[in-house]
């Protein structure tokens, strides 16, 4: 059962040094994304991977080919698929002079819904923070306040851009435990990355973009066997990664 | 009508602007210190200051001298020519007036030199016609003939018109001109460069719900502005609003309207913070010296006026003025009506055609 199909679907851009000549930023892929699974799009910076993600989120025209999401045409039912949609996405500013709970009962209007600030705060571990302002948060805070807002309508699926680029690795696995909780609760979640090892242990499946094609999908472990078929010893004390959690605690530094 | 997401996101930007003391402090600083140069200042003209020096020892030079100095349009100095000289290019003096050696006789024509800073007379016609003036009267006084004509001045609108009552509604016009432009122009340039309009974007709302909450929000933060500096001037200024408040307030709309526009224009044209700036400036700084704010348009050389009187601010000051001192009403069918409908259709279409929605939100 898919709940994000994509057929052929292209994005032209004029190229930056000759505006007549334009290059195909993502290349007539397919996507078959299943309900209720985390699936993760694996790529090199300007693989296409934000540029297919906001095709699929209705914020940037479908050149050619189709997307559908939960059934619905996003070239023809745009709004229809952004209220069942959450998006987070790679900026996360907000208005000035607005604080958490005012910024998520706001969004949460944009869809006509009720305030359920309280309940989404404390979802991501931010009720303490209610009355703060964006900018006074740590980055990790700042990512969790944004998957936050990209959950107000209780949407369908959930698309996340690099939602752990630039944090620590506390963050990094709070991050990672809170998707982990929003699959268990049924949500369909994609995600991109650039982090090989949040691919291997968060996802269920892997499509590997490179300029602008899929070339390769599908589990971690059957990549693994397909495409990596010398494996590299296991180390026997874990990581440089380990170390430094294990010297610095697994407790969340905001 | 009006969603409750479009009334959510107005009053998000309201709570916005309240929070931000610095700039509303800002918009209302300006007309607020104008204002405050009328209160100290006392509303008459100060006398010109002119220098008088007095080369002749004839009784007629004498006589002049006591006459021009009980003038009261002048104050004036008599000295010596070189201290005099220097004052006047110090700026001390507005005018020198030089009395030759030769200044005696009551039947020819004595000639006076008048001398000036070229540079830093404003005002040349004014003066000379001043001068020129008190020397007619010096002269029927001093040849002992009554003036054939005399020249009272009554007001056929028959109302008291000071300056004052003149400028404000330049001043409200200039000021709601600012509030919008920055309100609407400012605000999606720094939204979209910061991400903000891509957020709002991936919801289900649509560019045209954004627009009406900006344009909502503002019409009621200009509402305010405009009243506190309405309600100061009628207070502390005593001025009266000839025509009805419903016509003034619905004029500051209707300008308010085309001001929004305009800033969704230049918002869109421009693509970063910095392109704003300058051409906001452009748009707004010509306007204010032009469009009759502090001066009639009239006063300035025909052969500009008709483009100058045709500037949204021009129009939008016109209508202020003729509701505010002529008491005409809104609805009145004039010129400036034809202006400001002229203008809310061309700016509203300019906003549309400009304002790339999906632009906006990259």
């Amino acid at each position: 059962m898919s709940i994000v199909k994509a057929s052929k679907l292209l994005k032209a851009y004029p190229l930056p040094e000759n505006k007549n000549e334009s290059f195909n930023a993502v290349d007539g892929i397919n996507l078959e994304i299943r309900r209720g699974e985390i699936y993760g799009i694996l790529g090199p910076n300007g693989a296409g991977k934000t540029t297919t993600l906001e095709m699929l989120e209705g914020l940037t025209d479908i050149d050619e080919g189709i997307a559908l999401i939960d059934g619905i045409d996003v070239s023809k039912e745009p709004y229809k698929v952004k209220s069942i949609i959450g998006v987070q996405l790679q900026s996360n500013e907000y208005f000035d002079r607005i604080n958490l709970a005012e910024l998520l009962i706001l969004f949460g209007k944009l869809y006509d819904q009720k305030d359920n600030s309280k309940a989404l705060l404390s979802k991501v571990n931010l009720l303490d923070k209610a009355s703060a302002k964006p900018d006074e948060l740590s980055g990790g805070q700042k990512q969790r306040f944004s998957i936050a807002c990209a959950l107000v309508n209780s949407p369908k699926v959930l698309f996340l851009d690099e939602p752990t680029t630039g944090l620590d690795p506390q963050a990094k696995r709070n991050i990672w435990k809170l998707i982990h909780e929003l699959k268990d609760s049924g949500m369909t979640i994609v995600l991109t990355t650039h982090n090989m090892e949040e691919a291997e242990n968060l996802c269920d499946r892997i499509g590997i973009m490179d300029k602008g094609n899929l070339i390769a999908e599908d589990t971690p472990q059957a990549l693994i066997n397909k495409f990596a078929p010398d494996p590299p010893q296991a180390p026997l004390q874990g990581n440089i990664e380990d170390v430094f959690l294990s010297l610095t605690g697994n407790n969340l530094r905001d | 009508m009006l969603t409750s997401a479009q009334l959510h996101l107005a009053r998000t930007f309201l709570v916005i602007f309240f929070r931000d003391r610095q700039s509303i402090a800002f918009s209302l600083f300006f007309p607020l210190i104008f204002m405050g140069a009328f209160v100290f200042s006392s509303g008459d003209n100060d006398p010109i200051k002119v220098g008088l020096i007095n080369n002749s020892n004839s009784n007629l030079s004498k006589n002049f001298s006591e006459l021009v100095s009980k003038d009261p349009l002048f104050d004036i100095t008599e000295g010596d020519e070189t201290v005099l000289r220097k004052e006047l290019i110090l700026g001390n003096q507005t005018a020198v007036v030089l009395i030759p050696q030769d200044f005696e006789s009551k039947n020819e024509s004595n000639e006076l030199i008048l001398l000036l800073d070229l540079s830093q007379v404003r005002q040349l016609a004014s003066i000379r016609d001043a001068v020129d003036n008190s020397l007619l009267s010096i002269e029927r006084e001093l040849r002992d003939i009554e003036p054939m004509f005399s020249l009272t001045i009554e007001d056929v609108k028959a109302r008291p018109q000071r300056y004052i009552d003149f400028l404000l509604p330049g001043l409200l016009a200039f000021m709601l001109m600012n509030l919008s432009i920055g309100g609407s122009g400012f605000n999606i340039v720094e939204y979209r460069r910061r991400g903000i309009l891509k957020r709002l974007f991936v919801t289900p709302i649509k560019p045209k719900d954004f627009i009406i909450s900006i344009v909502l929000a503002r019409m009621i933060i200009v509402l305010m502005q405009i009243s506190v500096i309405l309600g100061l001037s009628i207070l502390i200024l005593d001025i009266t609003i000839v025509g009805s408040l419903i016509s003034l307030y619905g004029m500051v709309m209707l300008g308010t309207f085309i001001f929004l526009c305009i800033g969704f224009s230049l918002g869109s044209l421009a693509k970063t913070q910095e392109a704003i700036r300058p051409i906001v400036g452009l748009v707004t700084f010509p306007q204010l010296i032009l469009s009759g704010v502090f001066f009639p348009i009239s006063s300035m050389p025909e052969l500009v006026q008709p483009f100058v009187s045709a500037l949204p601010l021009s129009v939008v000051v016109t209508g202020l003025r003729d509701i505010a001192n002529d008491g005409v009403s809104l609805f009145s069918l004039n010129s400036t009506s034809l202006g400001i409908l002229i203008w809310m259709v061309l700016s509203f279409i300019l906003a549309t055609r400009f304002f790339v929605w999906k632009e906006v939100a990259k």
